[in-house]
């Protein structure tokens, strides 16, 4: 094994948690039975380091094996680092039965074809999710193992998540995916987190949807906590129709895990009691971000506890109804599809 | 006591008189404003008599329109209405009211969608429910706004079913029932598609899935022939997302003469007819597969 293997696998194996790594291991699979028993696995995270180093020099495990064992431990755990939601558009008409190993084949010739030096691994998960792991090199280097990217893709969906990539080889990415998907194009879906499933469950739908309906189903019966009988309170007609129309907005239960919504503003300035920012010429640029770390969650009891208005602002349910968290916002002149209208500016220097 | 014993038992006399005759007028007045009360409560209760009466009547008018309404399924003017017009409108109003109210219930009971108004009439909220096999499935919600442009505004439908496709093909604008029936059709397939694969992997586990998909338009499956123990390659394309059976059963096996055999011919015309669980089933009654 060469330098630039064993760095790999020592850095992976530093990365993968002590309690999960013997399932891992044993998922790989090219460690023999007798070689994982002879490993202690409650030992620090430097002896074990350096006896599954050895282990695999005895084997001779190639970069590719390695490469295997990273995928298998950034399935199990694909929580780390970035993921960046895009969309496919206009898919031709056989794109619906696309089989996975057409697609496998396609995308690895597309792929080569565009550049010559790449490696990729192409697996399929127990969910029906295709994960694409890819190491770039350049025309005369070799592929660079120390900094993947990720795709992953459900068939018959225009969804692809994919982790970080330069904007050099995005175009190449992006080509190669929109050929052997039999689509015509790719566009950015504004949609980014830390949590796979998070994204992905906010763009197919899957997070429990509240819509309002004449025969209320027996089984969501609410926890009525029987509270103590002589408290009454007041507003408590005002409270529930509160919490109703915050949940229609964003959902019920335990919301998908986002980590911020962005708004980019540029719009025209407009306080009547400041002129010196009014009179100036040309948009004014600013941002505005919401940080948490579950920022649905944290926008559902903003409206359910009478902190944002209700009904809830189109510019808050946007992030659930539009599967964004990316806005840009300008005035009410007519923009791309990608813009929120906004017929009134209601720029103040709080916000 | 000490008071009677100091001033005698003749005053205490006395005392027990004035108290008796006071307490004799107080039963008087009390008595009074009793029976007071009980006749308004009576008057109360004759009133609340009428009412009931009239009640009941209307509703007994009202089950006889409404028999003779079911059995000419129309509104049709009733001769021996006695009543004077209004009366004999509203009833009829009334009772054309509860029998679509009972339709619609029907209709929700047969697993057909519902429908409800919101934001004051300019949309409605469209609930479908899906069954196979009759056991309901999960249940689908659309929000469709009918002013100013009939527009899908949110659903929780997953995104491989193609709504906004459906939505241009059955012209929505016009005919949203139509739309609808589509809807419900390609989401009643698709949920039939995934209750068959749950089944299988369920109920034949020596059968391996080697491949399927979020949409649930493709199948492959690996058997195993008993004895021979030979390996056959099954795949399912259901082409038609709005059917639960496959438009296409290709099998591929090391013996390549297996799949021209009469007995897999069979098998695959099976597989073309037969929900593929059920299919499974016969097959490995049959010895074909493990």
């Amino acid at each position: 094994m060469d330098v630039s293997t064993k760095c790999l696998l020592q850095r992976l194996i530093r990365r993968i948690p002590s309690h999960m790594l013997k399932t891992t291991l044993d998922q790989w699979s090219r460690l023999t039975a007798a070689q994982i028993q002879s490993v202690d696995f409650t030992e620090s995270k430097r002896t074990l380091t350096e006896k599954l180093l050895a282990i695999c020099e005895e084997n001779e495990c190639s970069v590719s094996q390695i490469a295997e064992l990273e995928m298998i431990h950034m399935i199990e755990n694909p929580n780390v680092g970035m993921w960046y939601a895009f969309q496919l558009l206009e898919p031709q008409d056989d794109a619906c039965t696309l089989e996975l190993i057409q697609f496998k084949e396609q995308f690895k010739s597309h792929l080569h074809q565009l550049l010559r030096s790449v490696s990729i691994k192409i697996k399929r998960h127990t969910d029906d999710a295709v994960w694409i792991r890819i190491a770039w090199g350049d025309g005369i280097s070799r592929p660079n193992h120390l900094k993947p990217t990720y795709v992953v893709h459900y068939l018959q969906t225009s969804y692809v998540f994919v982790t970080s990539v330069t904007s050099k080889l995005k175009p190449l990415l992006s080509q190669a995916l929109v050929l052997s998907t039999k689509h015509h194009g790719i566009k950015d879906a504004n949609l980014s987190g830390r949590n796979l499933m998070a994204i992905r469950d906010l763009l197919m739908n899957q997070y429990q949807q509240v819509f309002p309906s004449k025969y209320p189903s027996l089984l969501a019966e609410e926890n009525q906590t029987v509270s103590n009988p002589r408290i009454e309170k007041e507003q408590a007609q005002m409270a529930a129709d509160r919490h109703k129309m915050a949940c229609e907005a964003f959902g019920d239960g335990t919301l998908p895990q986002l980590q911020s919504a962005v708004y980019k503003l540029e719009t025209k300035f407009k306080d009547p009691t400041n002129k010196t920012m009014t009179d100036r010429e040309g948009t004014f640029k600013c941002v505005v971000k919401f940080a948490s770390t579950n920022i649905l969650e944290s926008l559902r009891h903003c409206a359910s506890s009478g902190i944002a208005s209700i009904p809830v602002a189109p510019l808050l349910s946007s992030v659930t109804l539009k599967a964004r968290n990316r806005f840009v916002i300008t005035d009410s002149d007519p923009g791309p599809s990608s813009q929120i209208h906004q017929a009134q500016n209601n720029l103040t220097t709080d916000s | 006591m000490e008071r009677t014993a100091a001033k005698g038992v003749l005053s205490h006399l006395c005392l027990l008189e004035v108290q008796a005759r006071s307490r004799r007028n107080q039963t008087q007045q009390q008595q009074q404003s009793r029976v007071k009360e009980l006749k308004a409560q009576l008057e109360a209760l004759i009133v609340r008599k009428e009412r009931l009466k009239a009640e009941i009547q209307a509703h007994k008018e009202l089950q006889k329109l409404r028999l003779s309404m079911d059995k000419q399924n129309a509104p049709e003017e009733d001769e021996n209405m006695d009543d004077d017009s209004e009366n004999s409108t509203l009833l009829r109003t009334m009772a054309r009211h509860t029998q679509l109210k009972d339709l619609l219930y029907a209709h929700h009971l047969i697993g057909g969608y519902d429908i409800i108004r919101i934001r004051q009439g300019k949309g409605v909220c469209v609930s479908i429910t899906t069954a196979y096999e009759a056991i309901y499935l999960d249940t689908y919600n659309l929000e469709i706004n009918l002013k100013p442009k009939v527009r899908i505004n949110r659903h929780n439908i997953p995104p491989f079913i193609p709504l906004n496709v459906l939505a241009e093909q059955t012209n929505v604008e016009r005919d949203i029932n139509g739309f609808l029936d589509t809807v419900t059709q390609h989401l009643n397939a698709f949920a039939g598609r995934k209750q068959q694969l749950k089944l299988v992997k369920e109920q034949h586990k020596s059968v391996e899935v080697m491949e399927s998909n979020v949409l649930c338009s493709i199948l492959v499956l690996l058997f195993t022939v008993p004895r021979e123990k030979t390996a056959v390659l099954c795949t399912l394309e259901y082409n038609d997302h709005t059917r639960c059976l496959p438009t296409r059963v290709l099998f591929e096996s090391e013996d390549k003469q297996l799949p021209d055999s009469p007995q897999w011919k069979k098998n695959c015309n099976l597989l073309m007819e037969t929900p593929v669980h059920r299919a499974l089933l016969i097959m490995r009654k049959a010895g074909n597969i493990v």
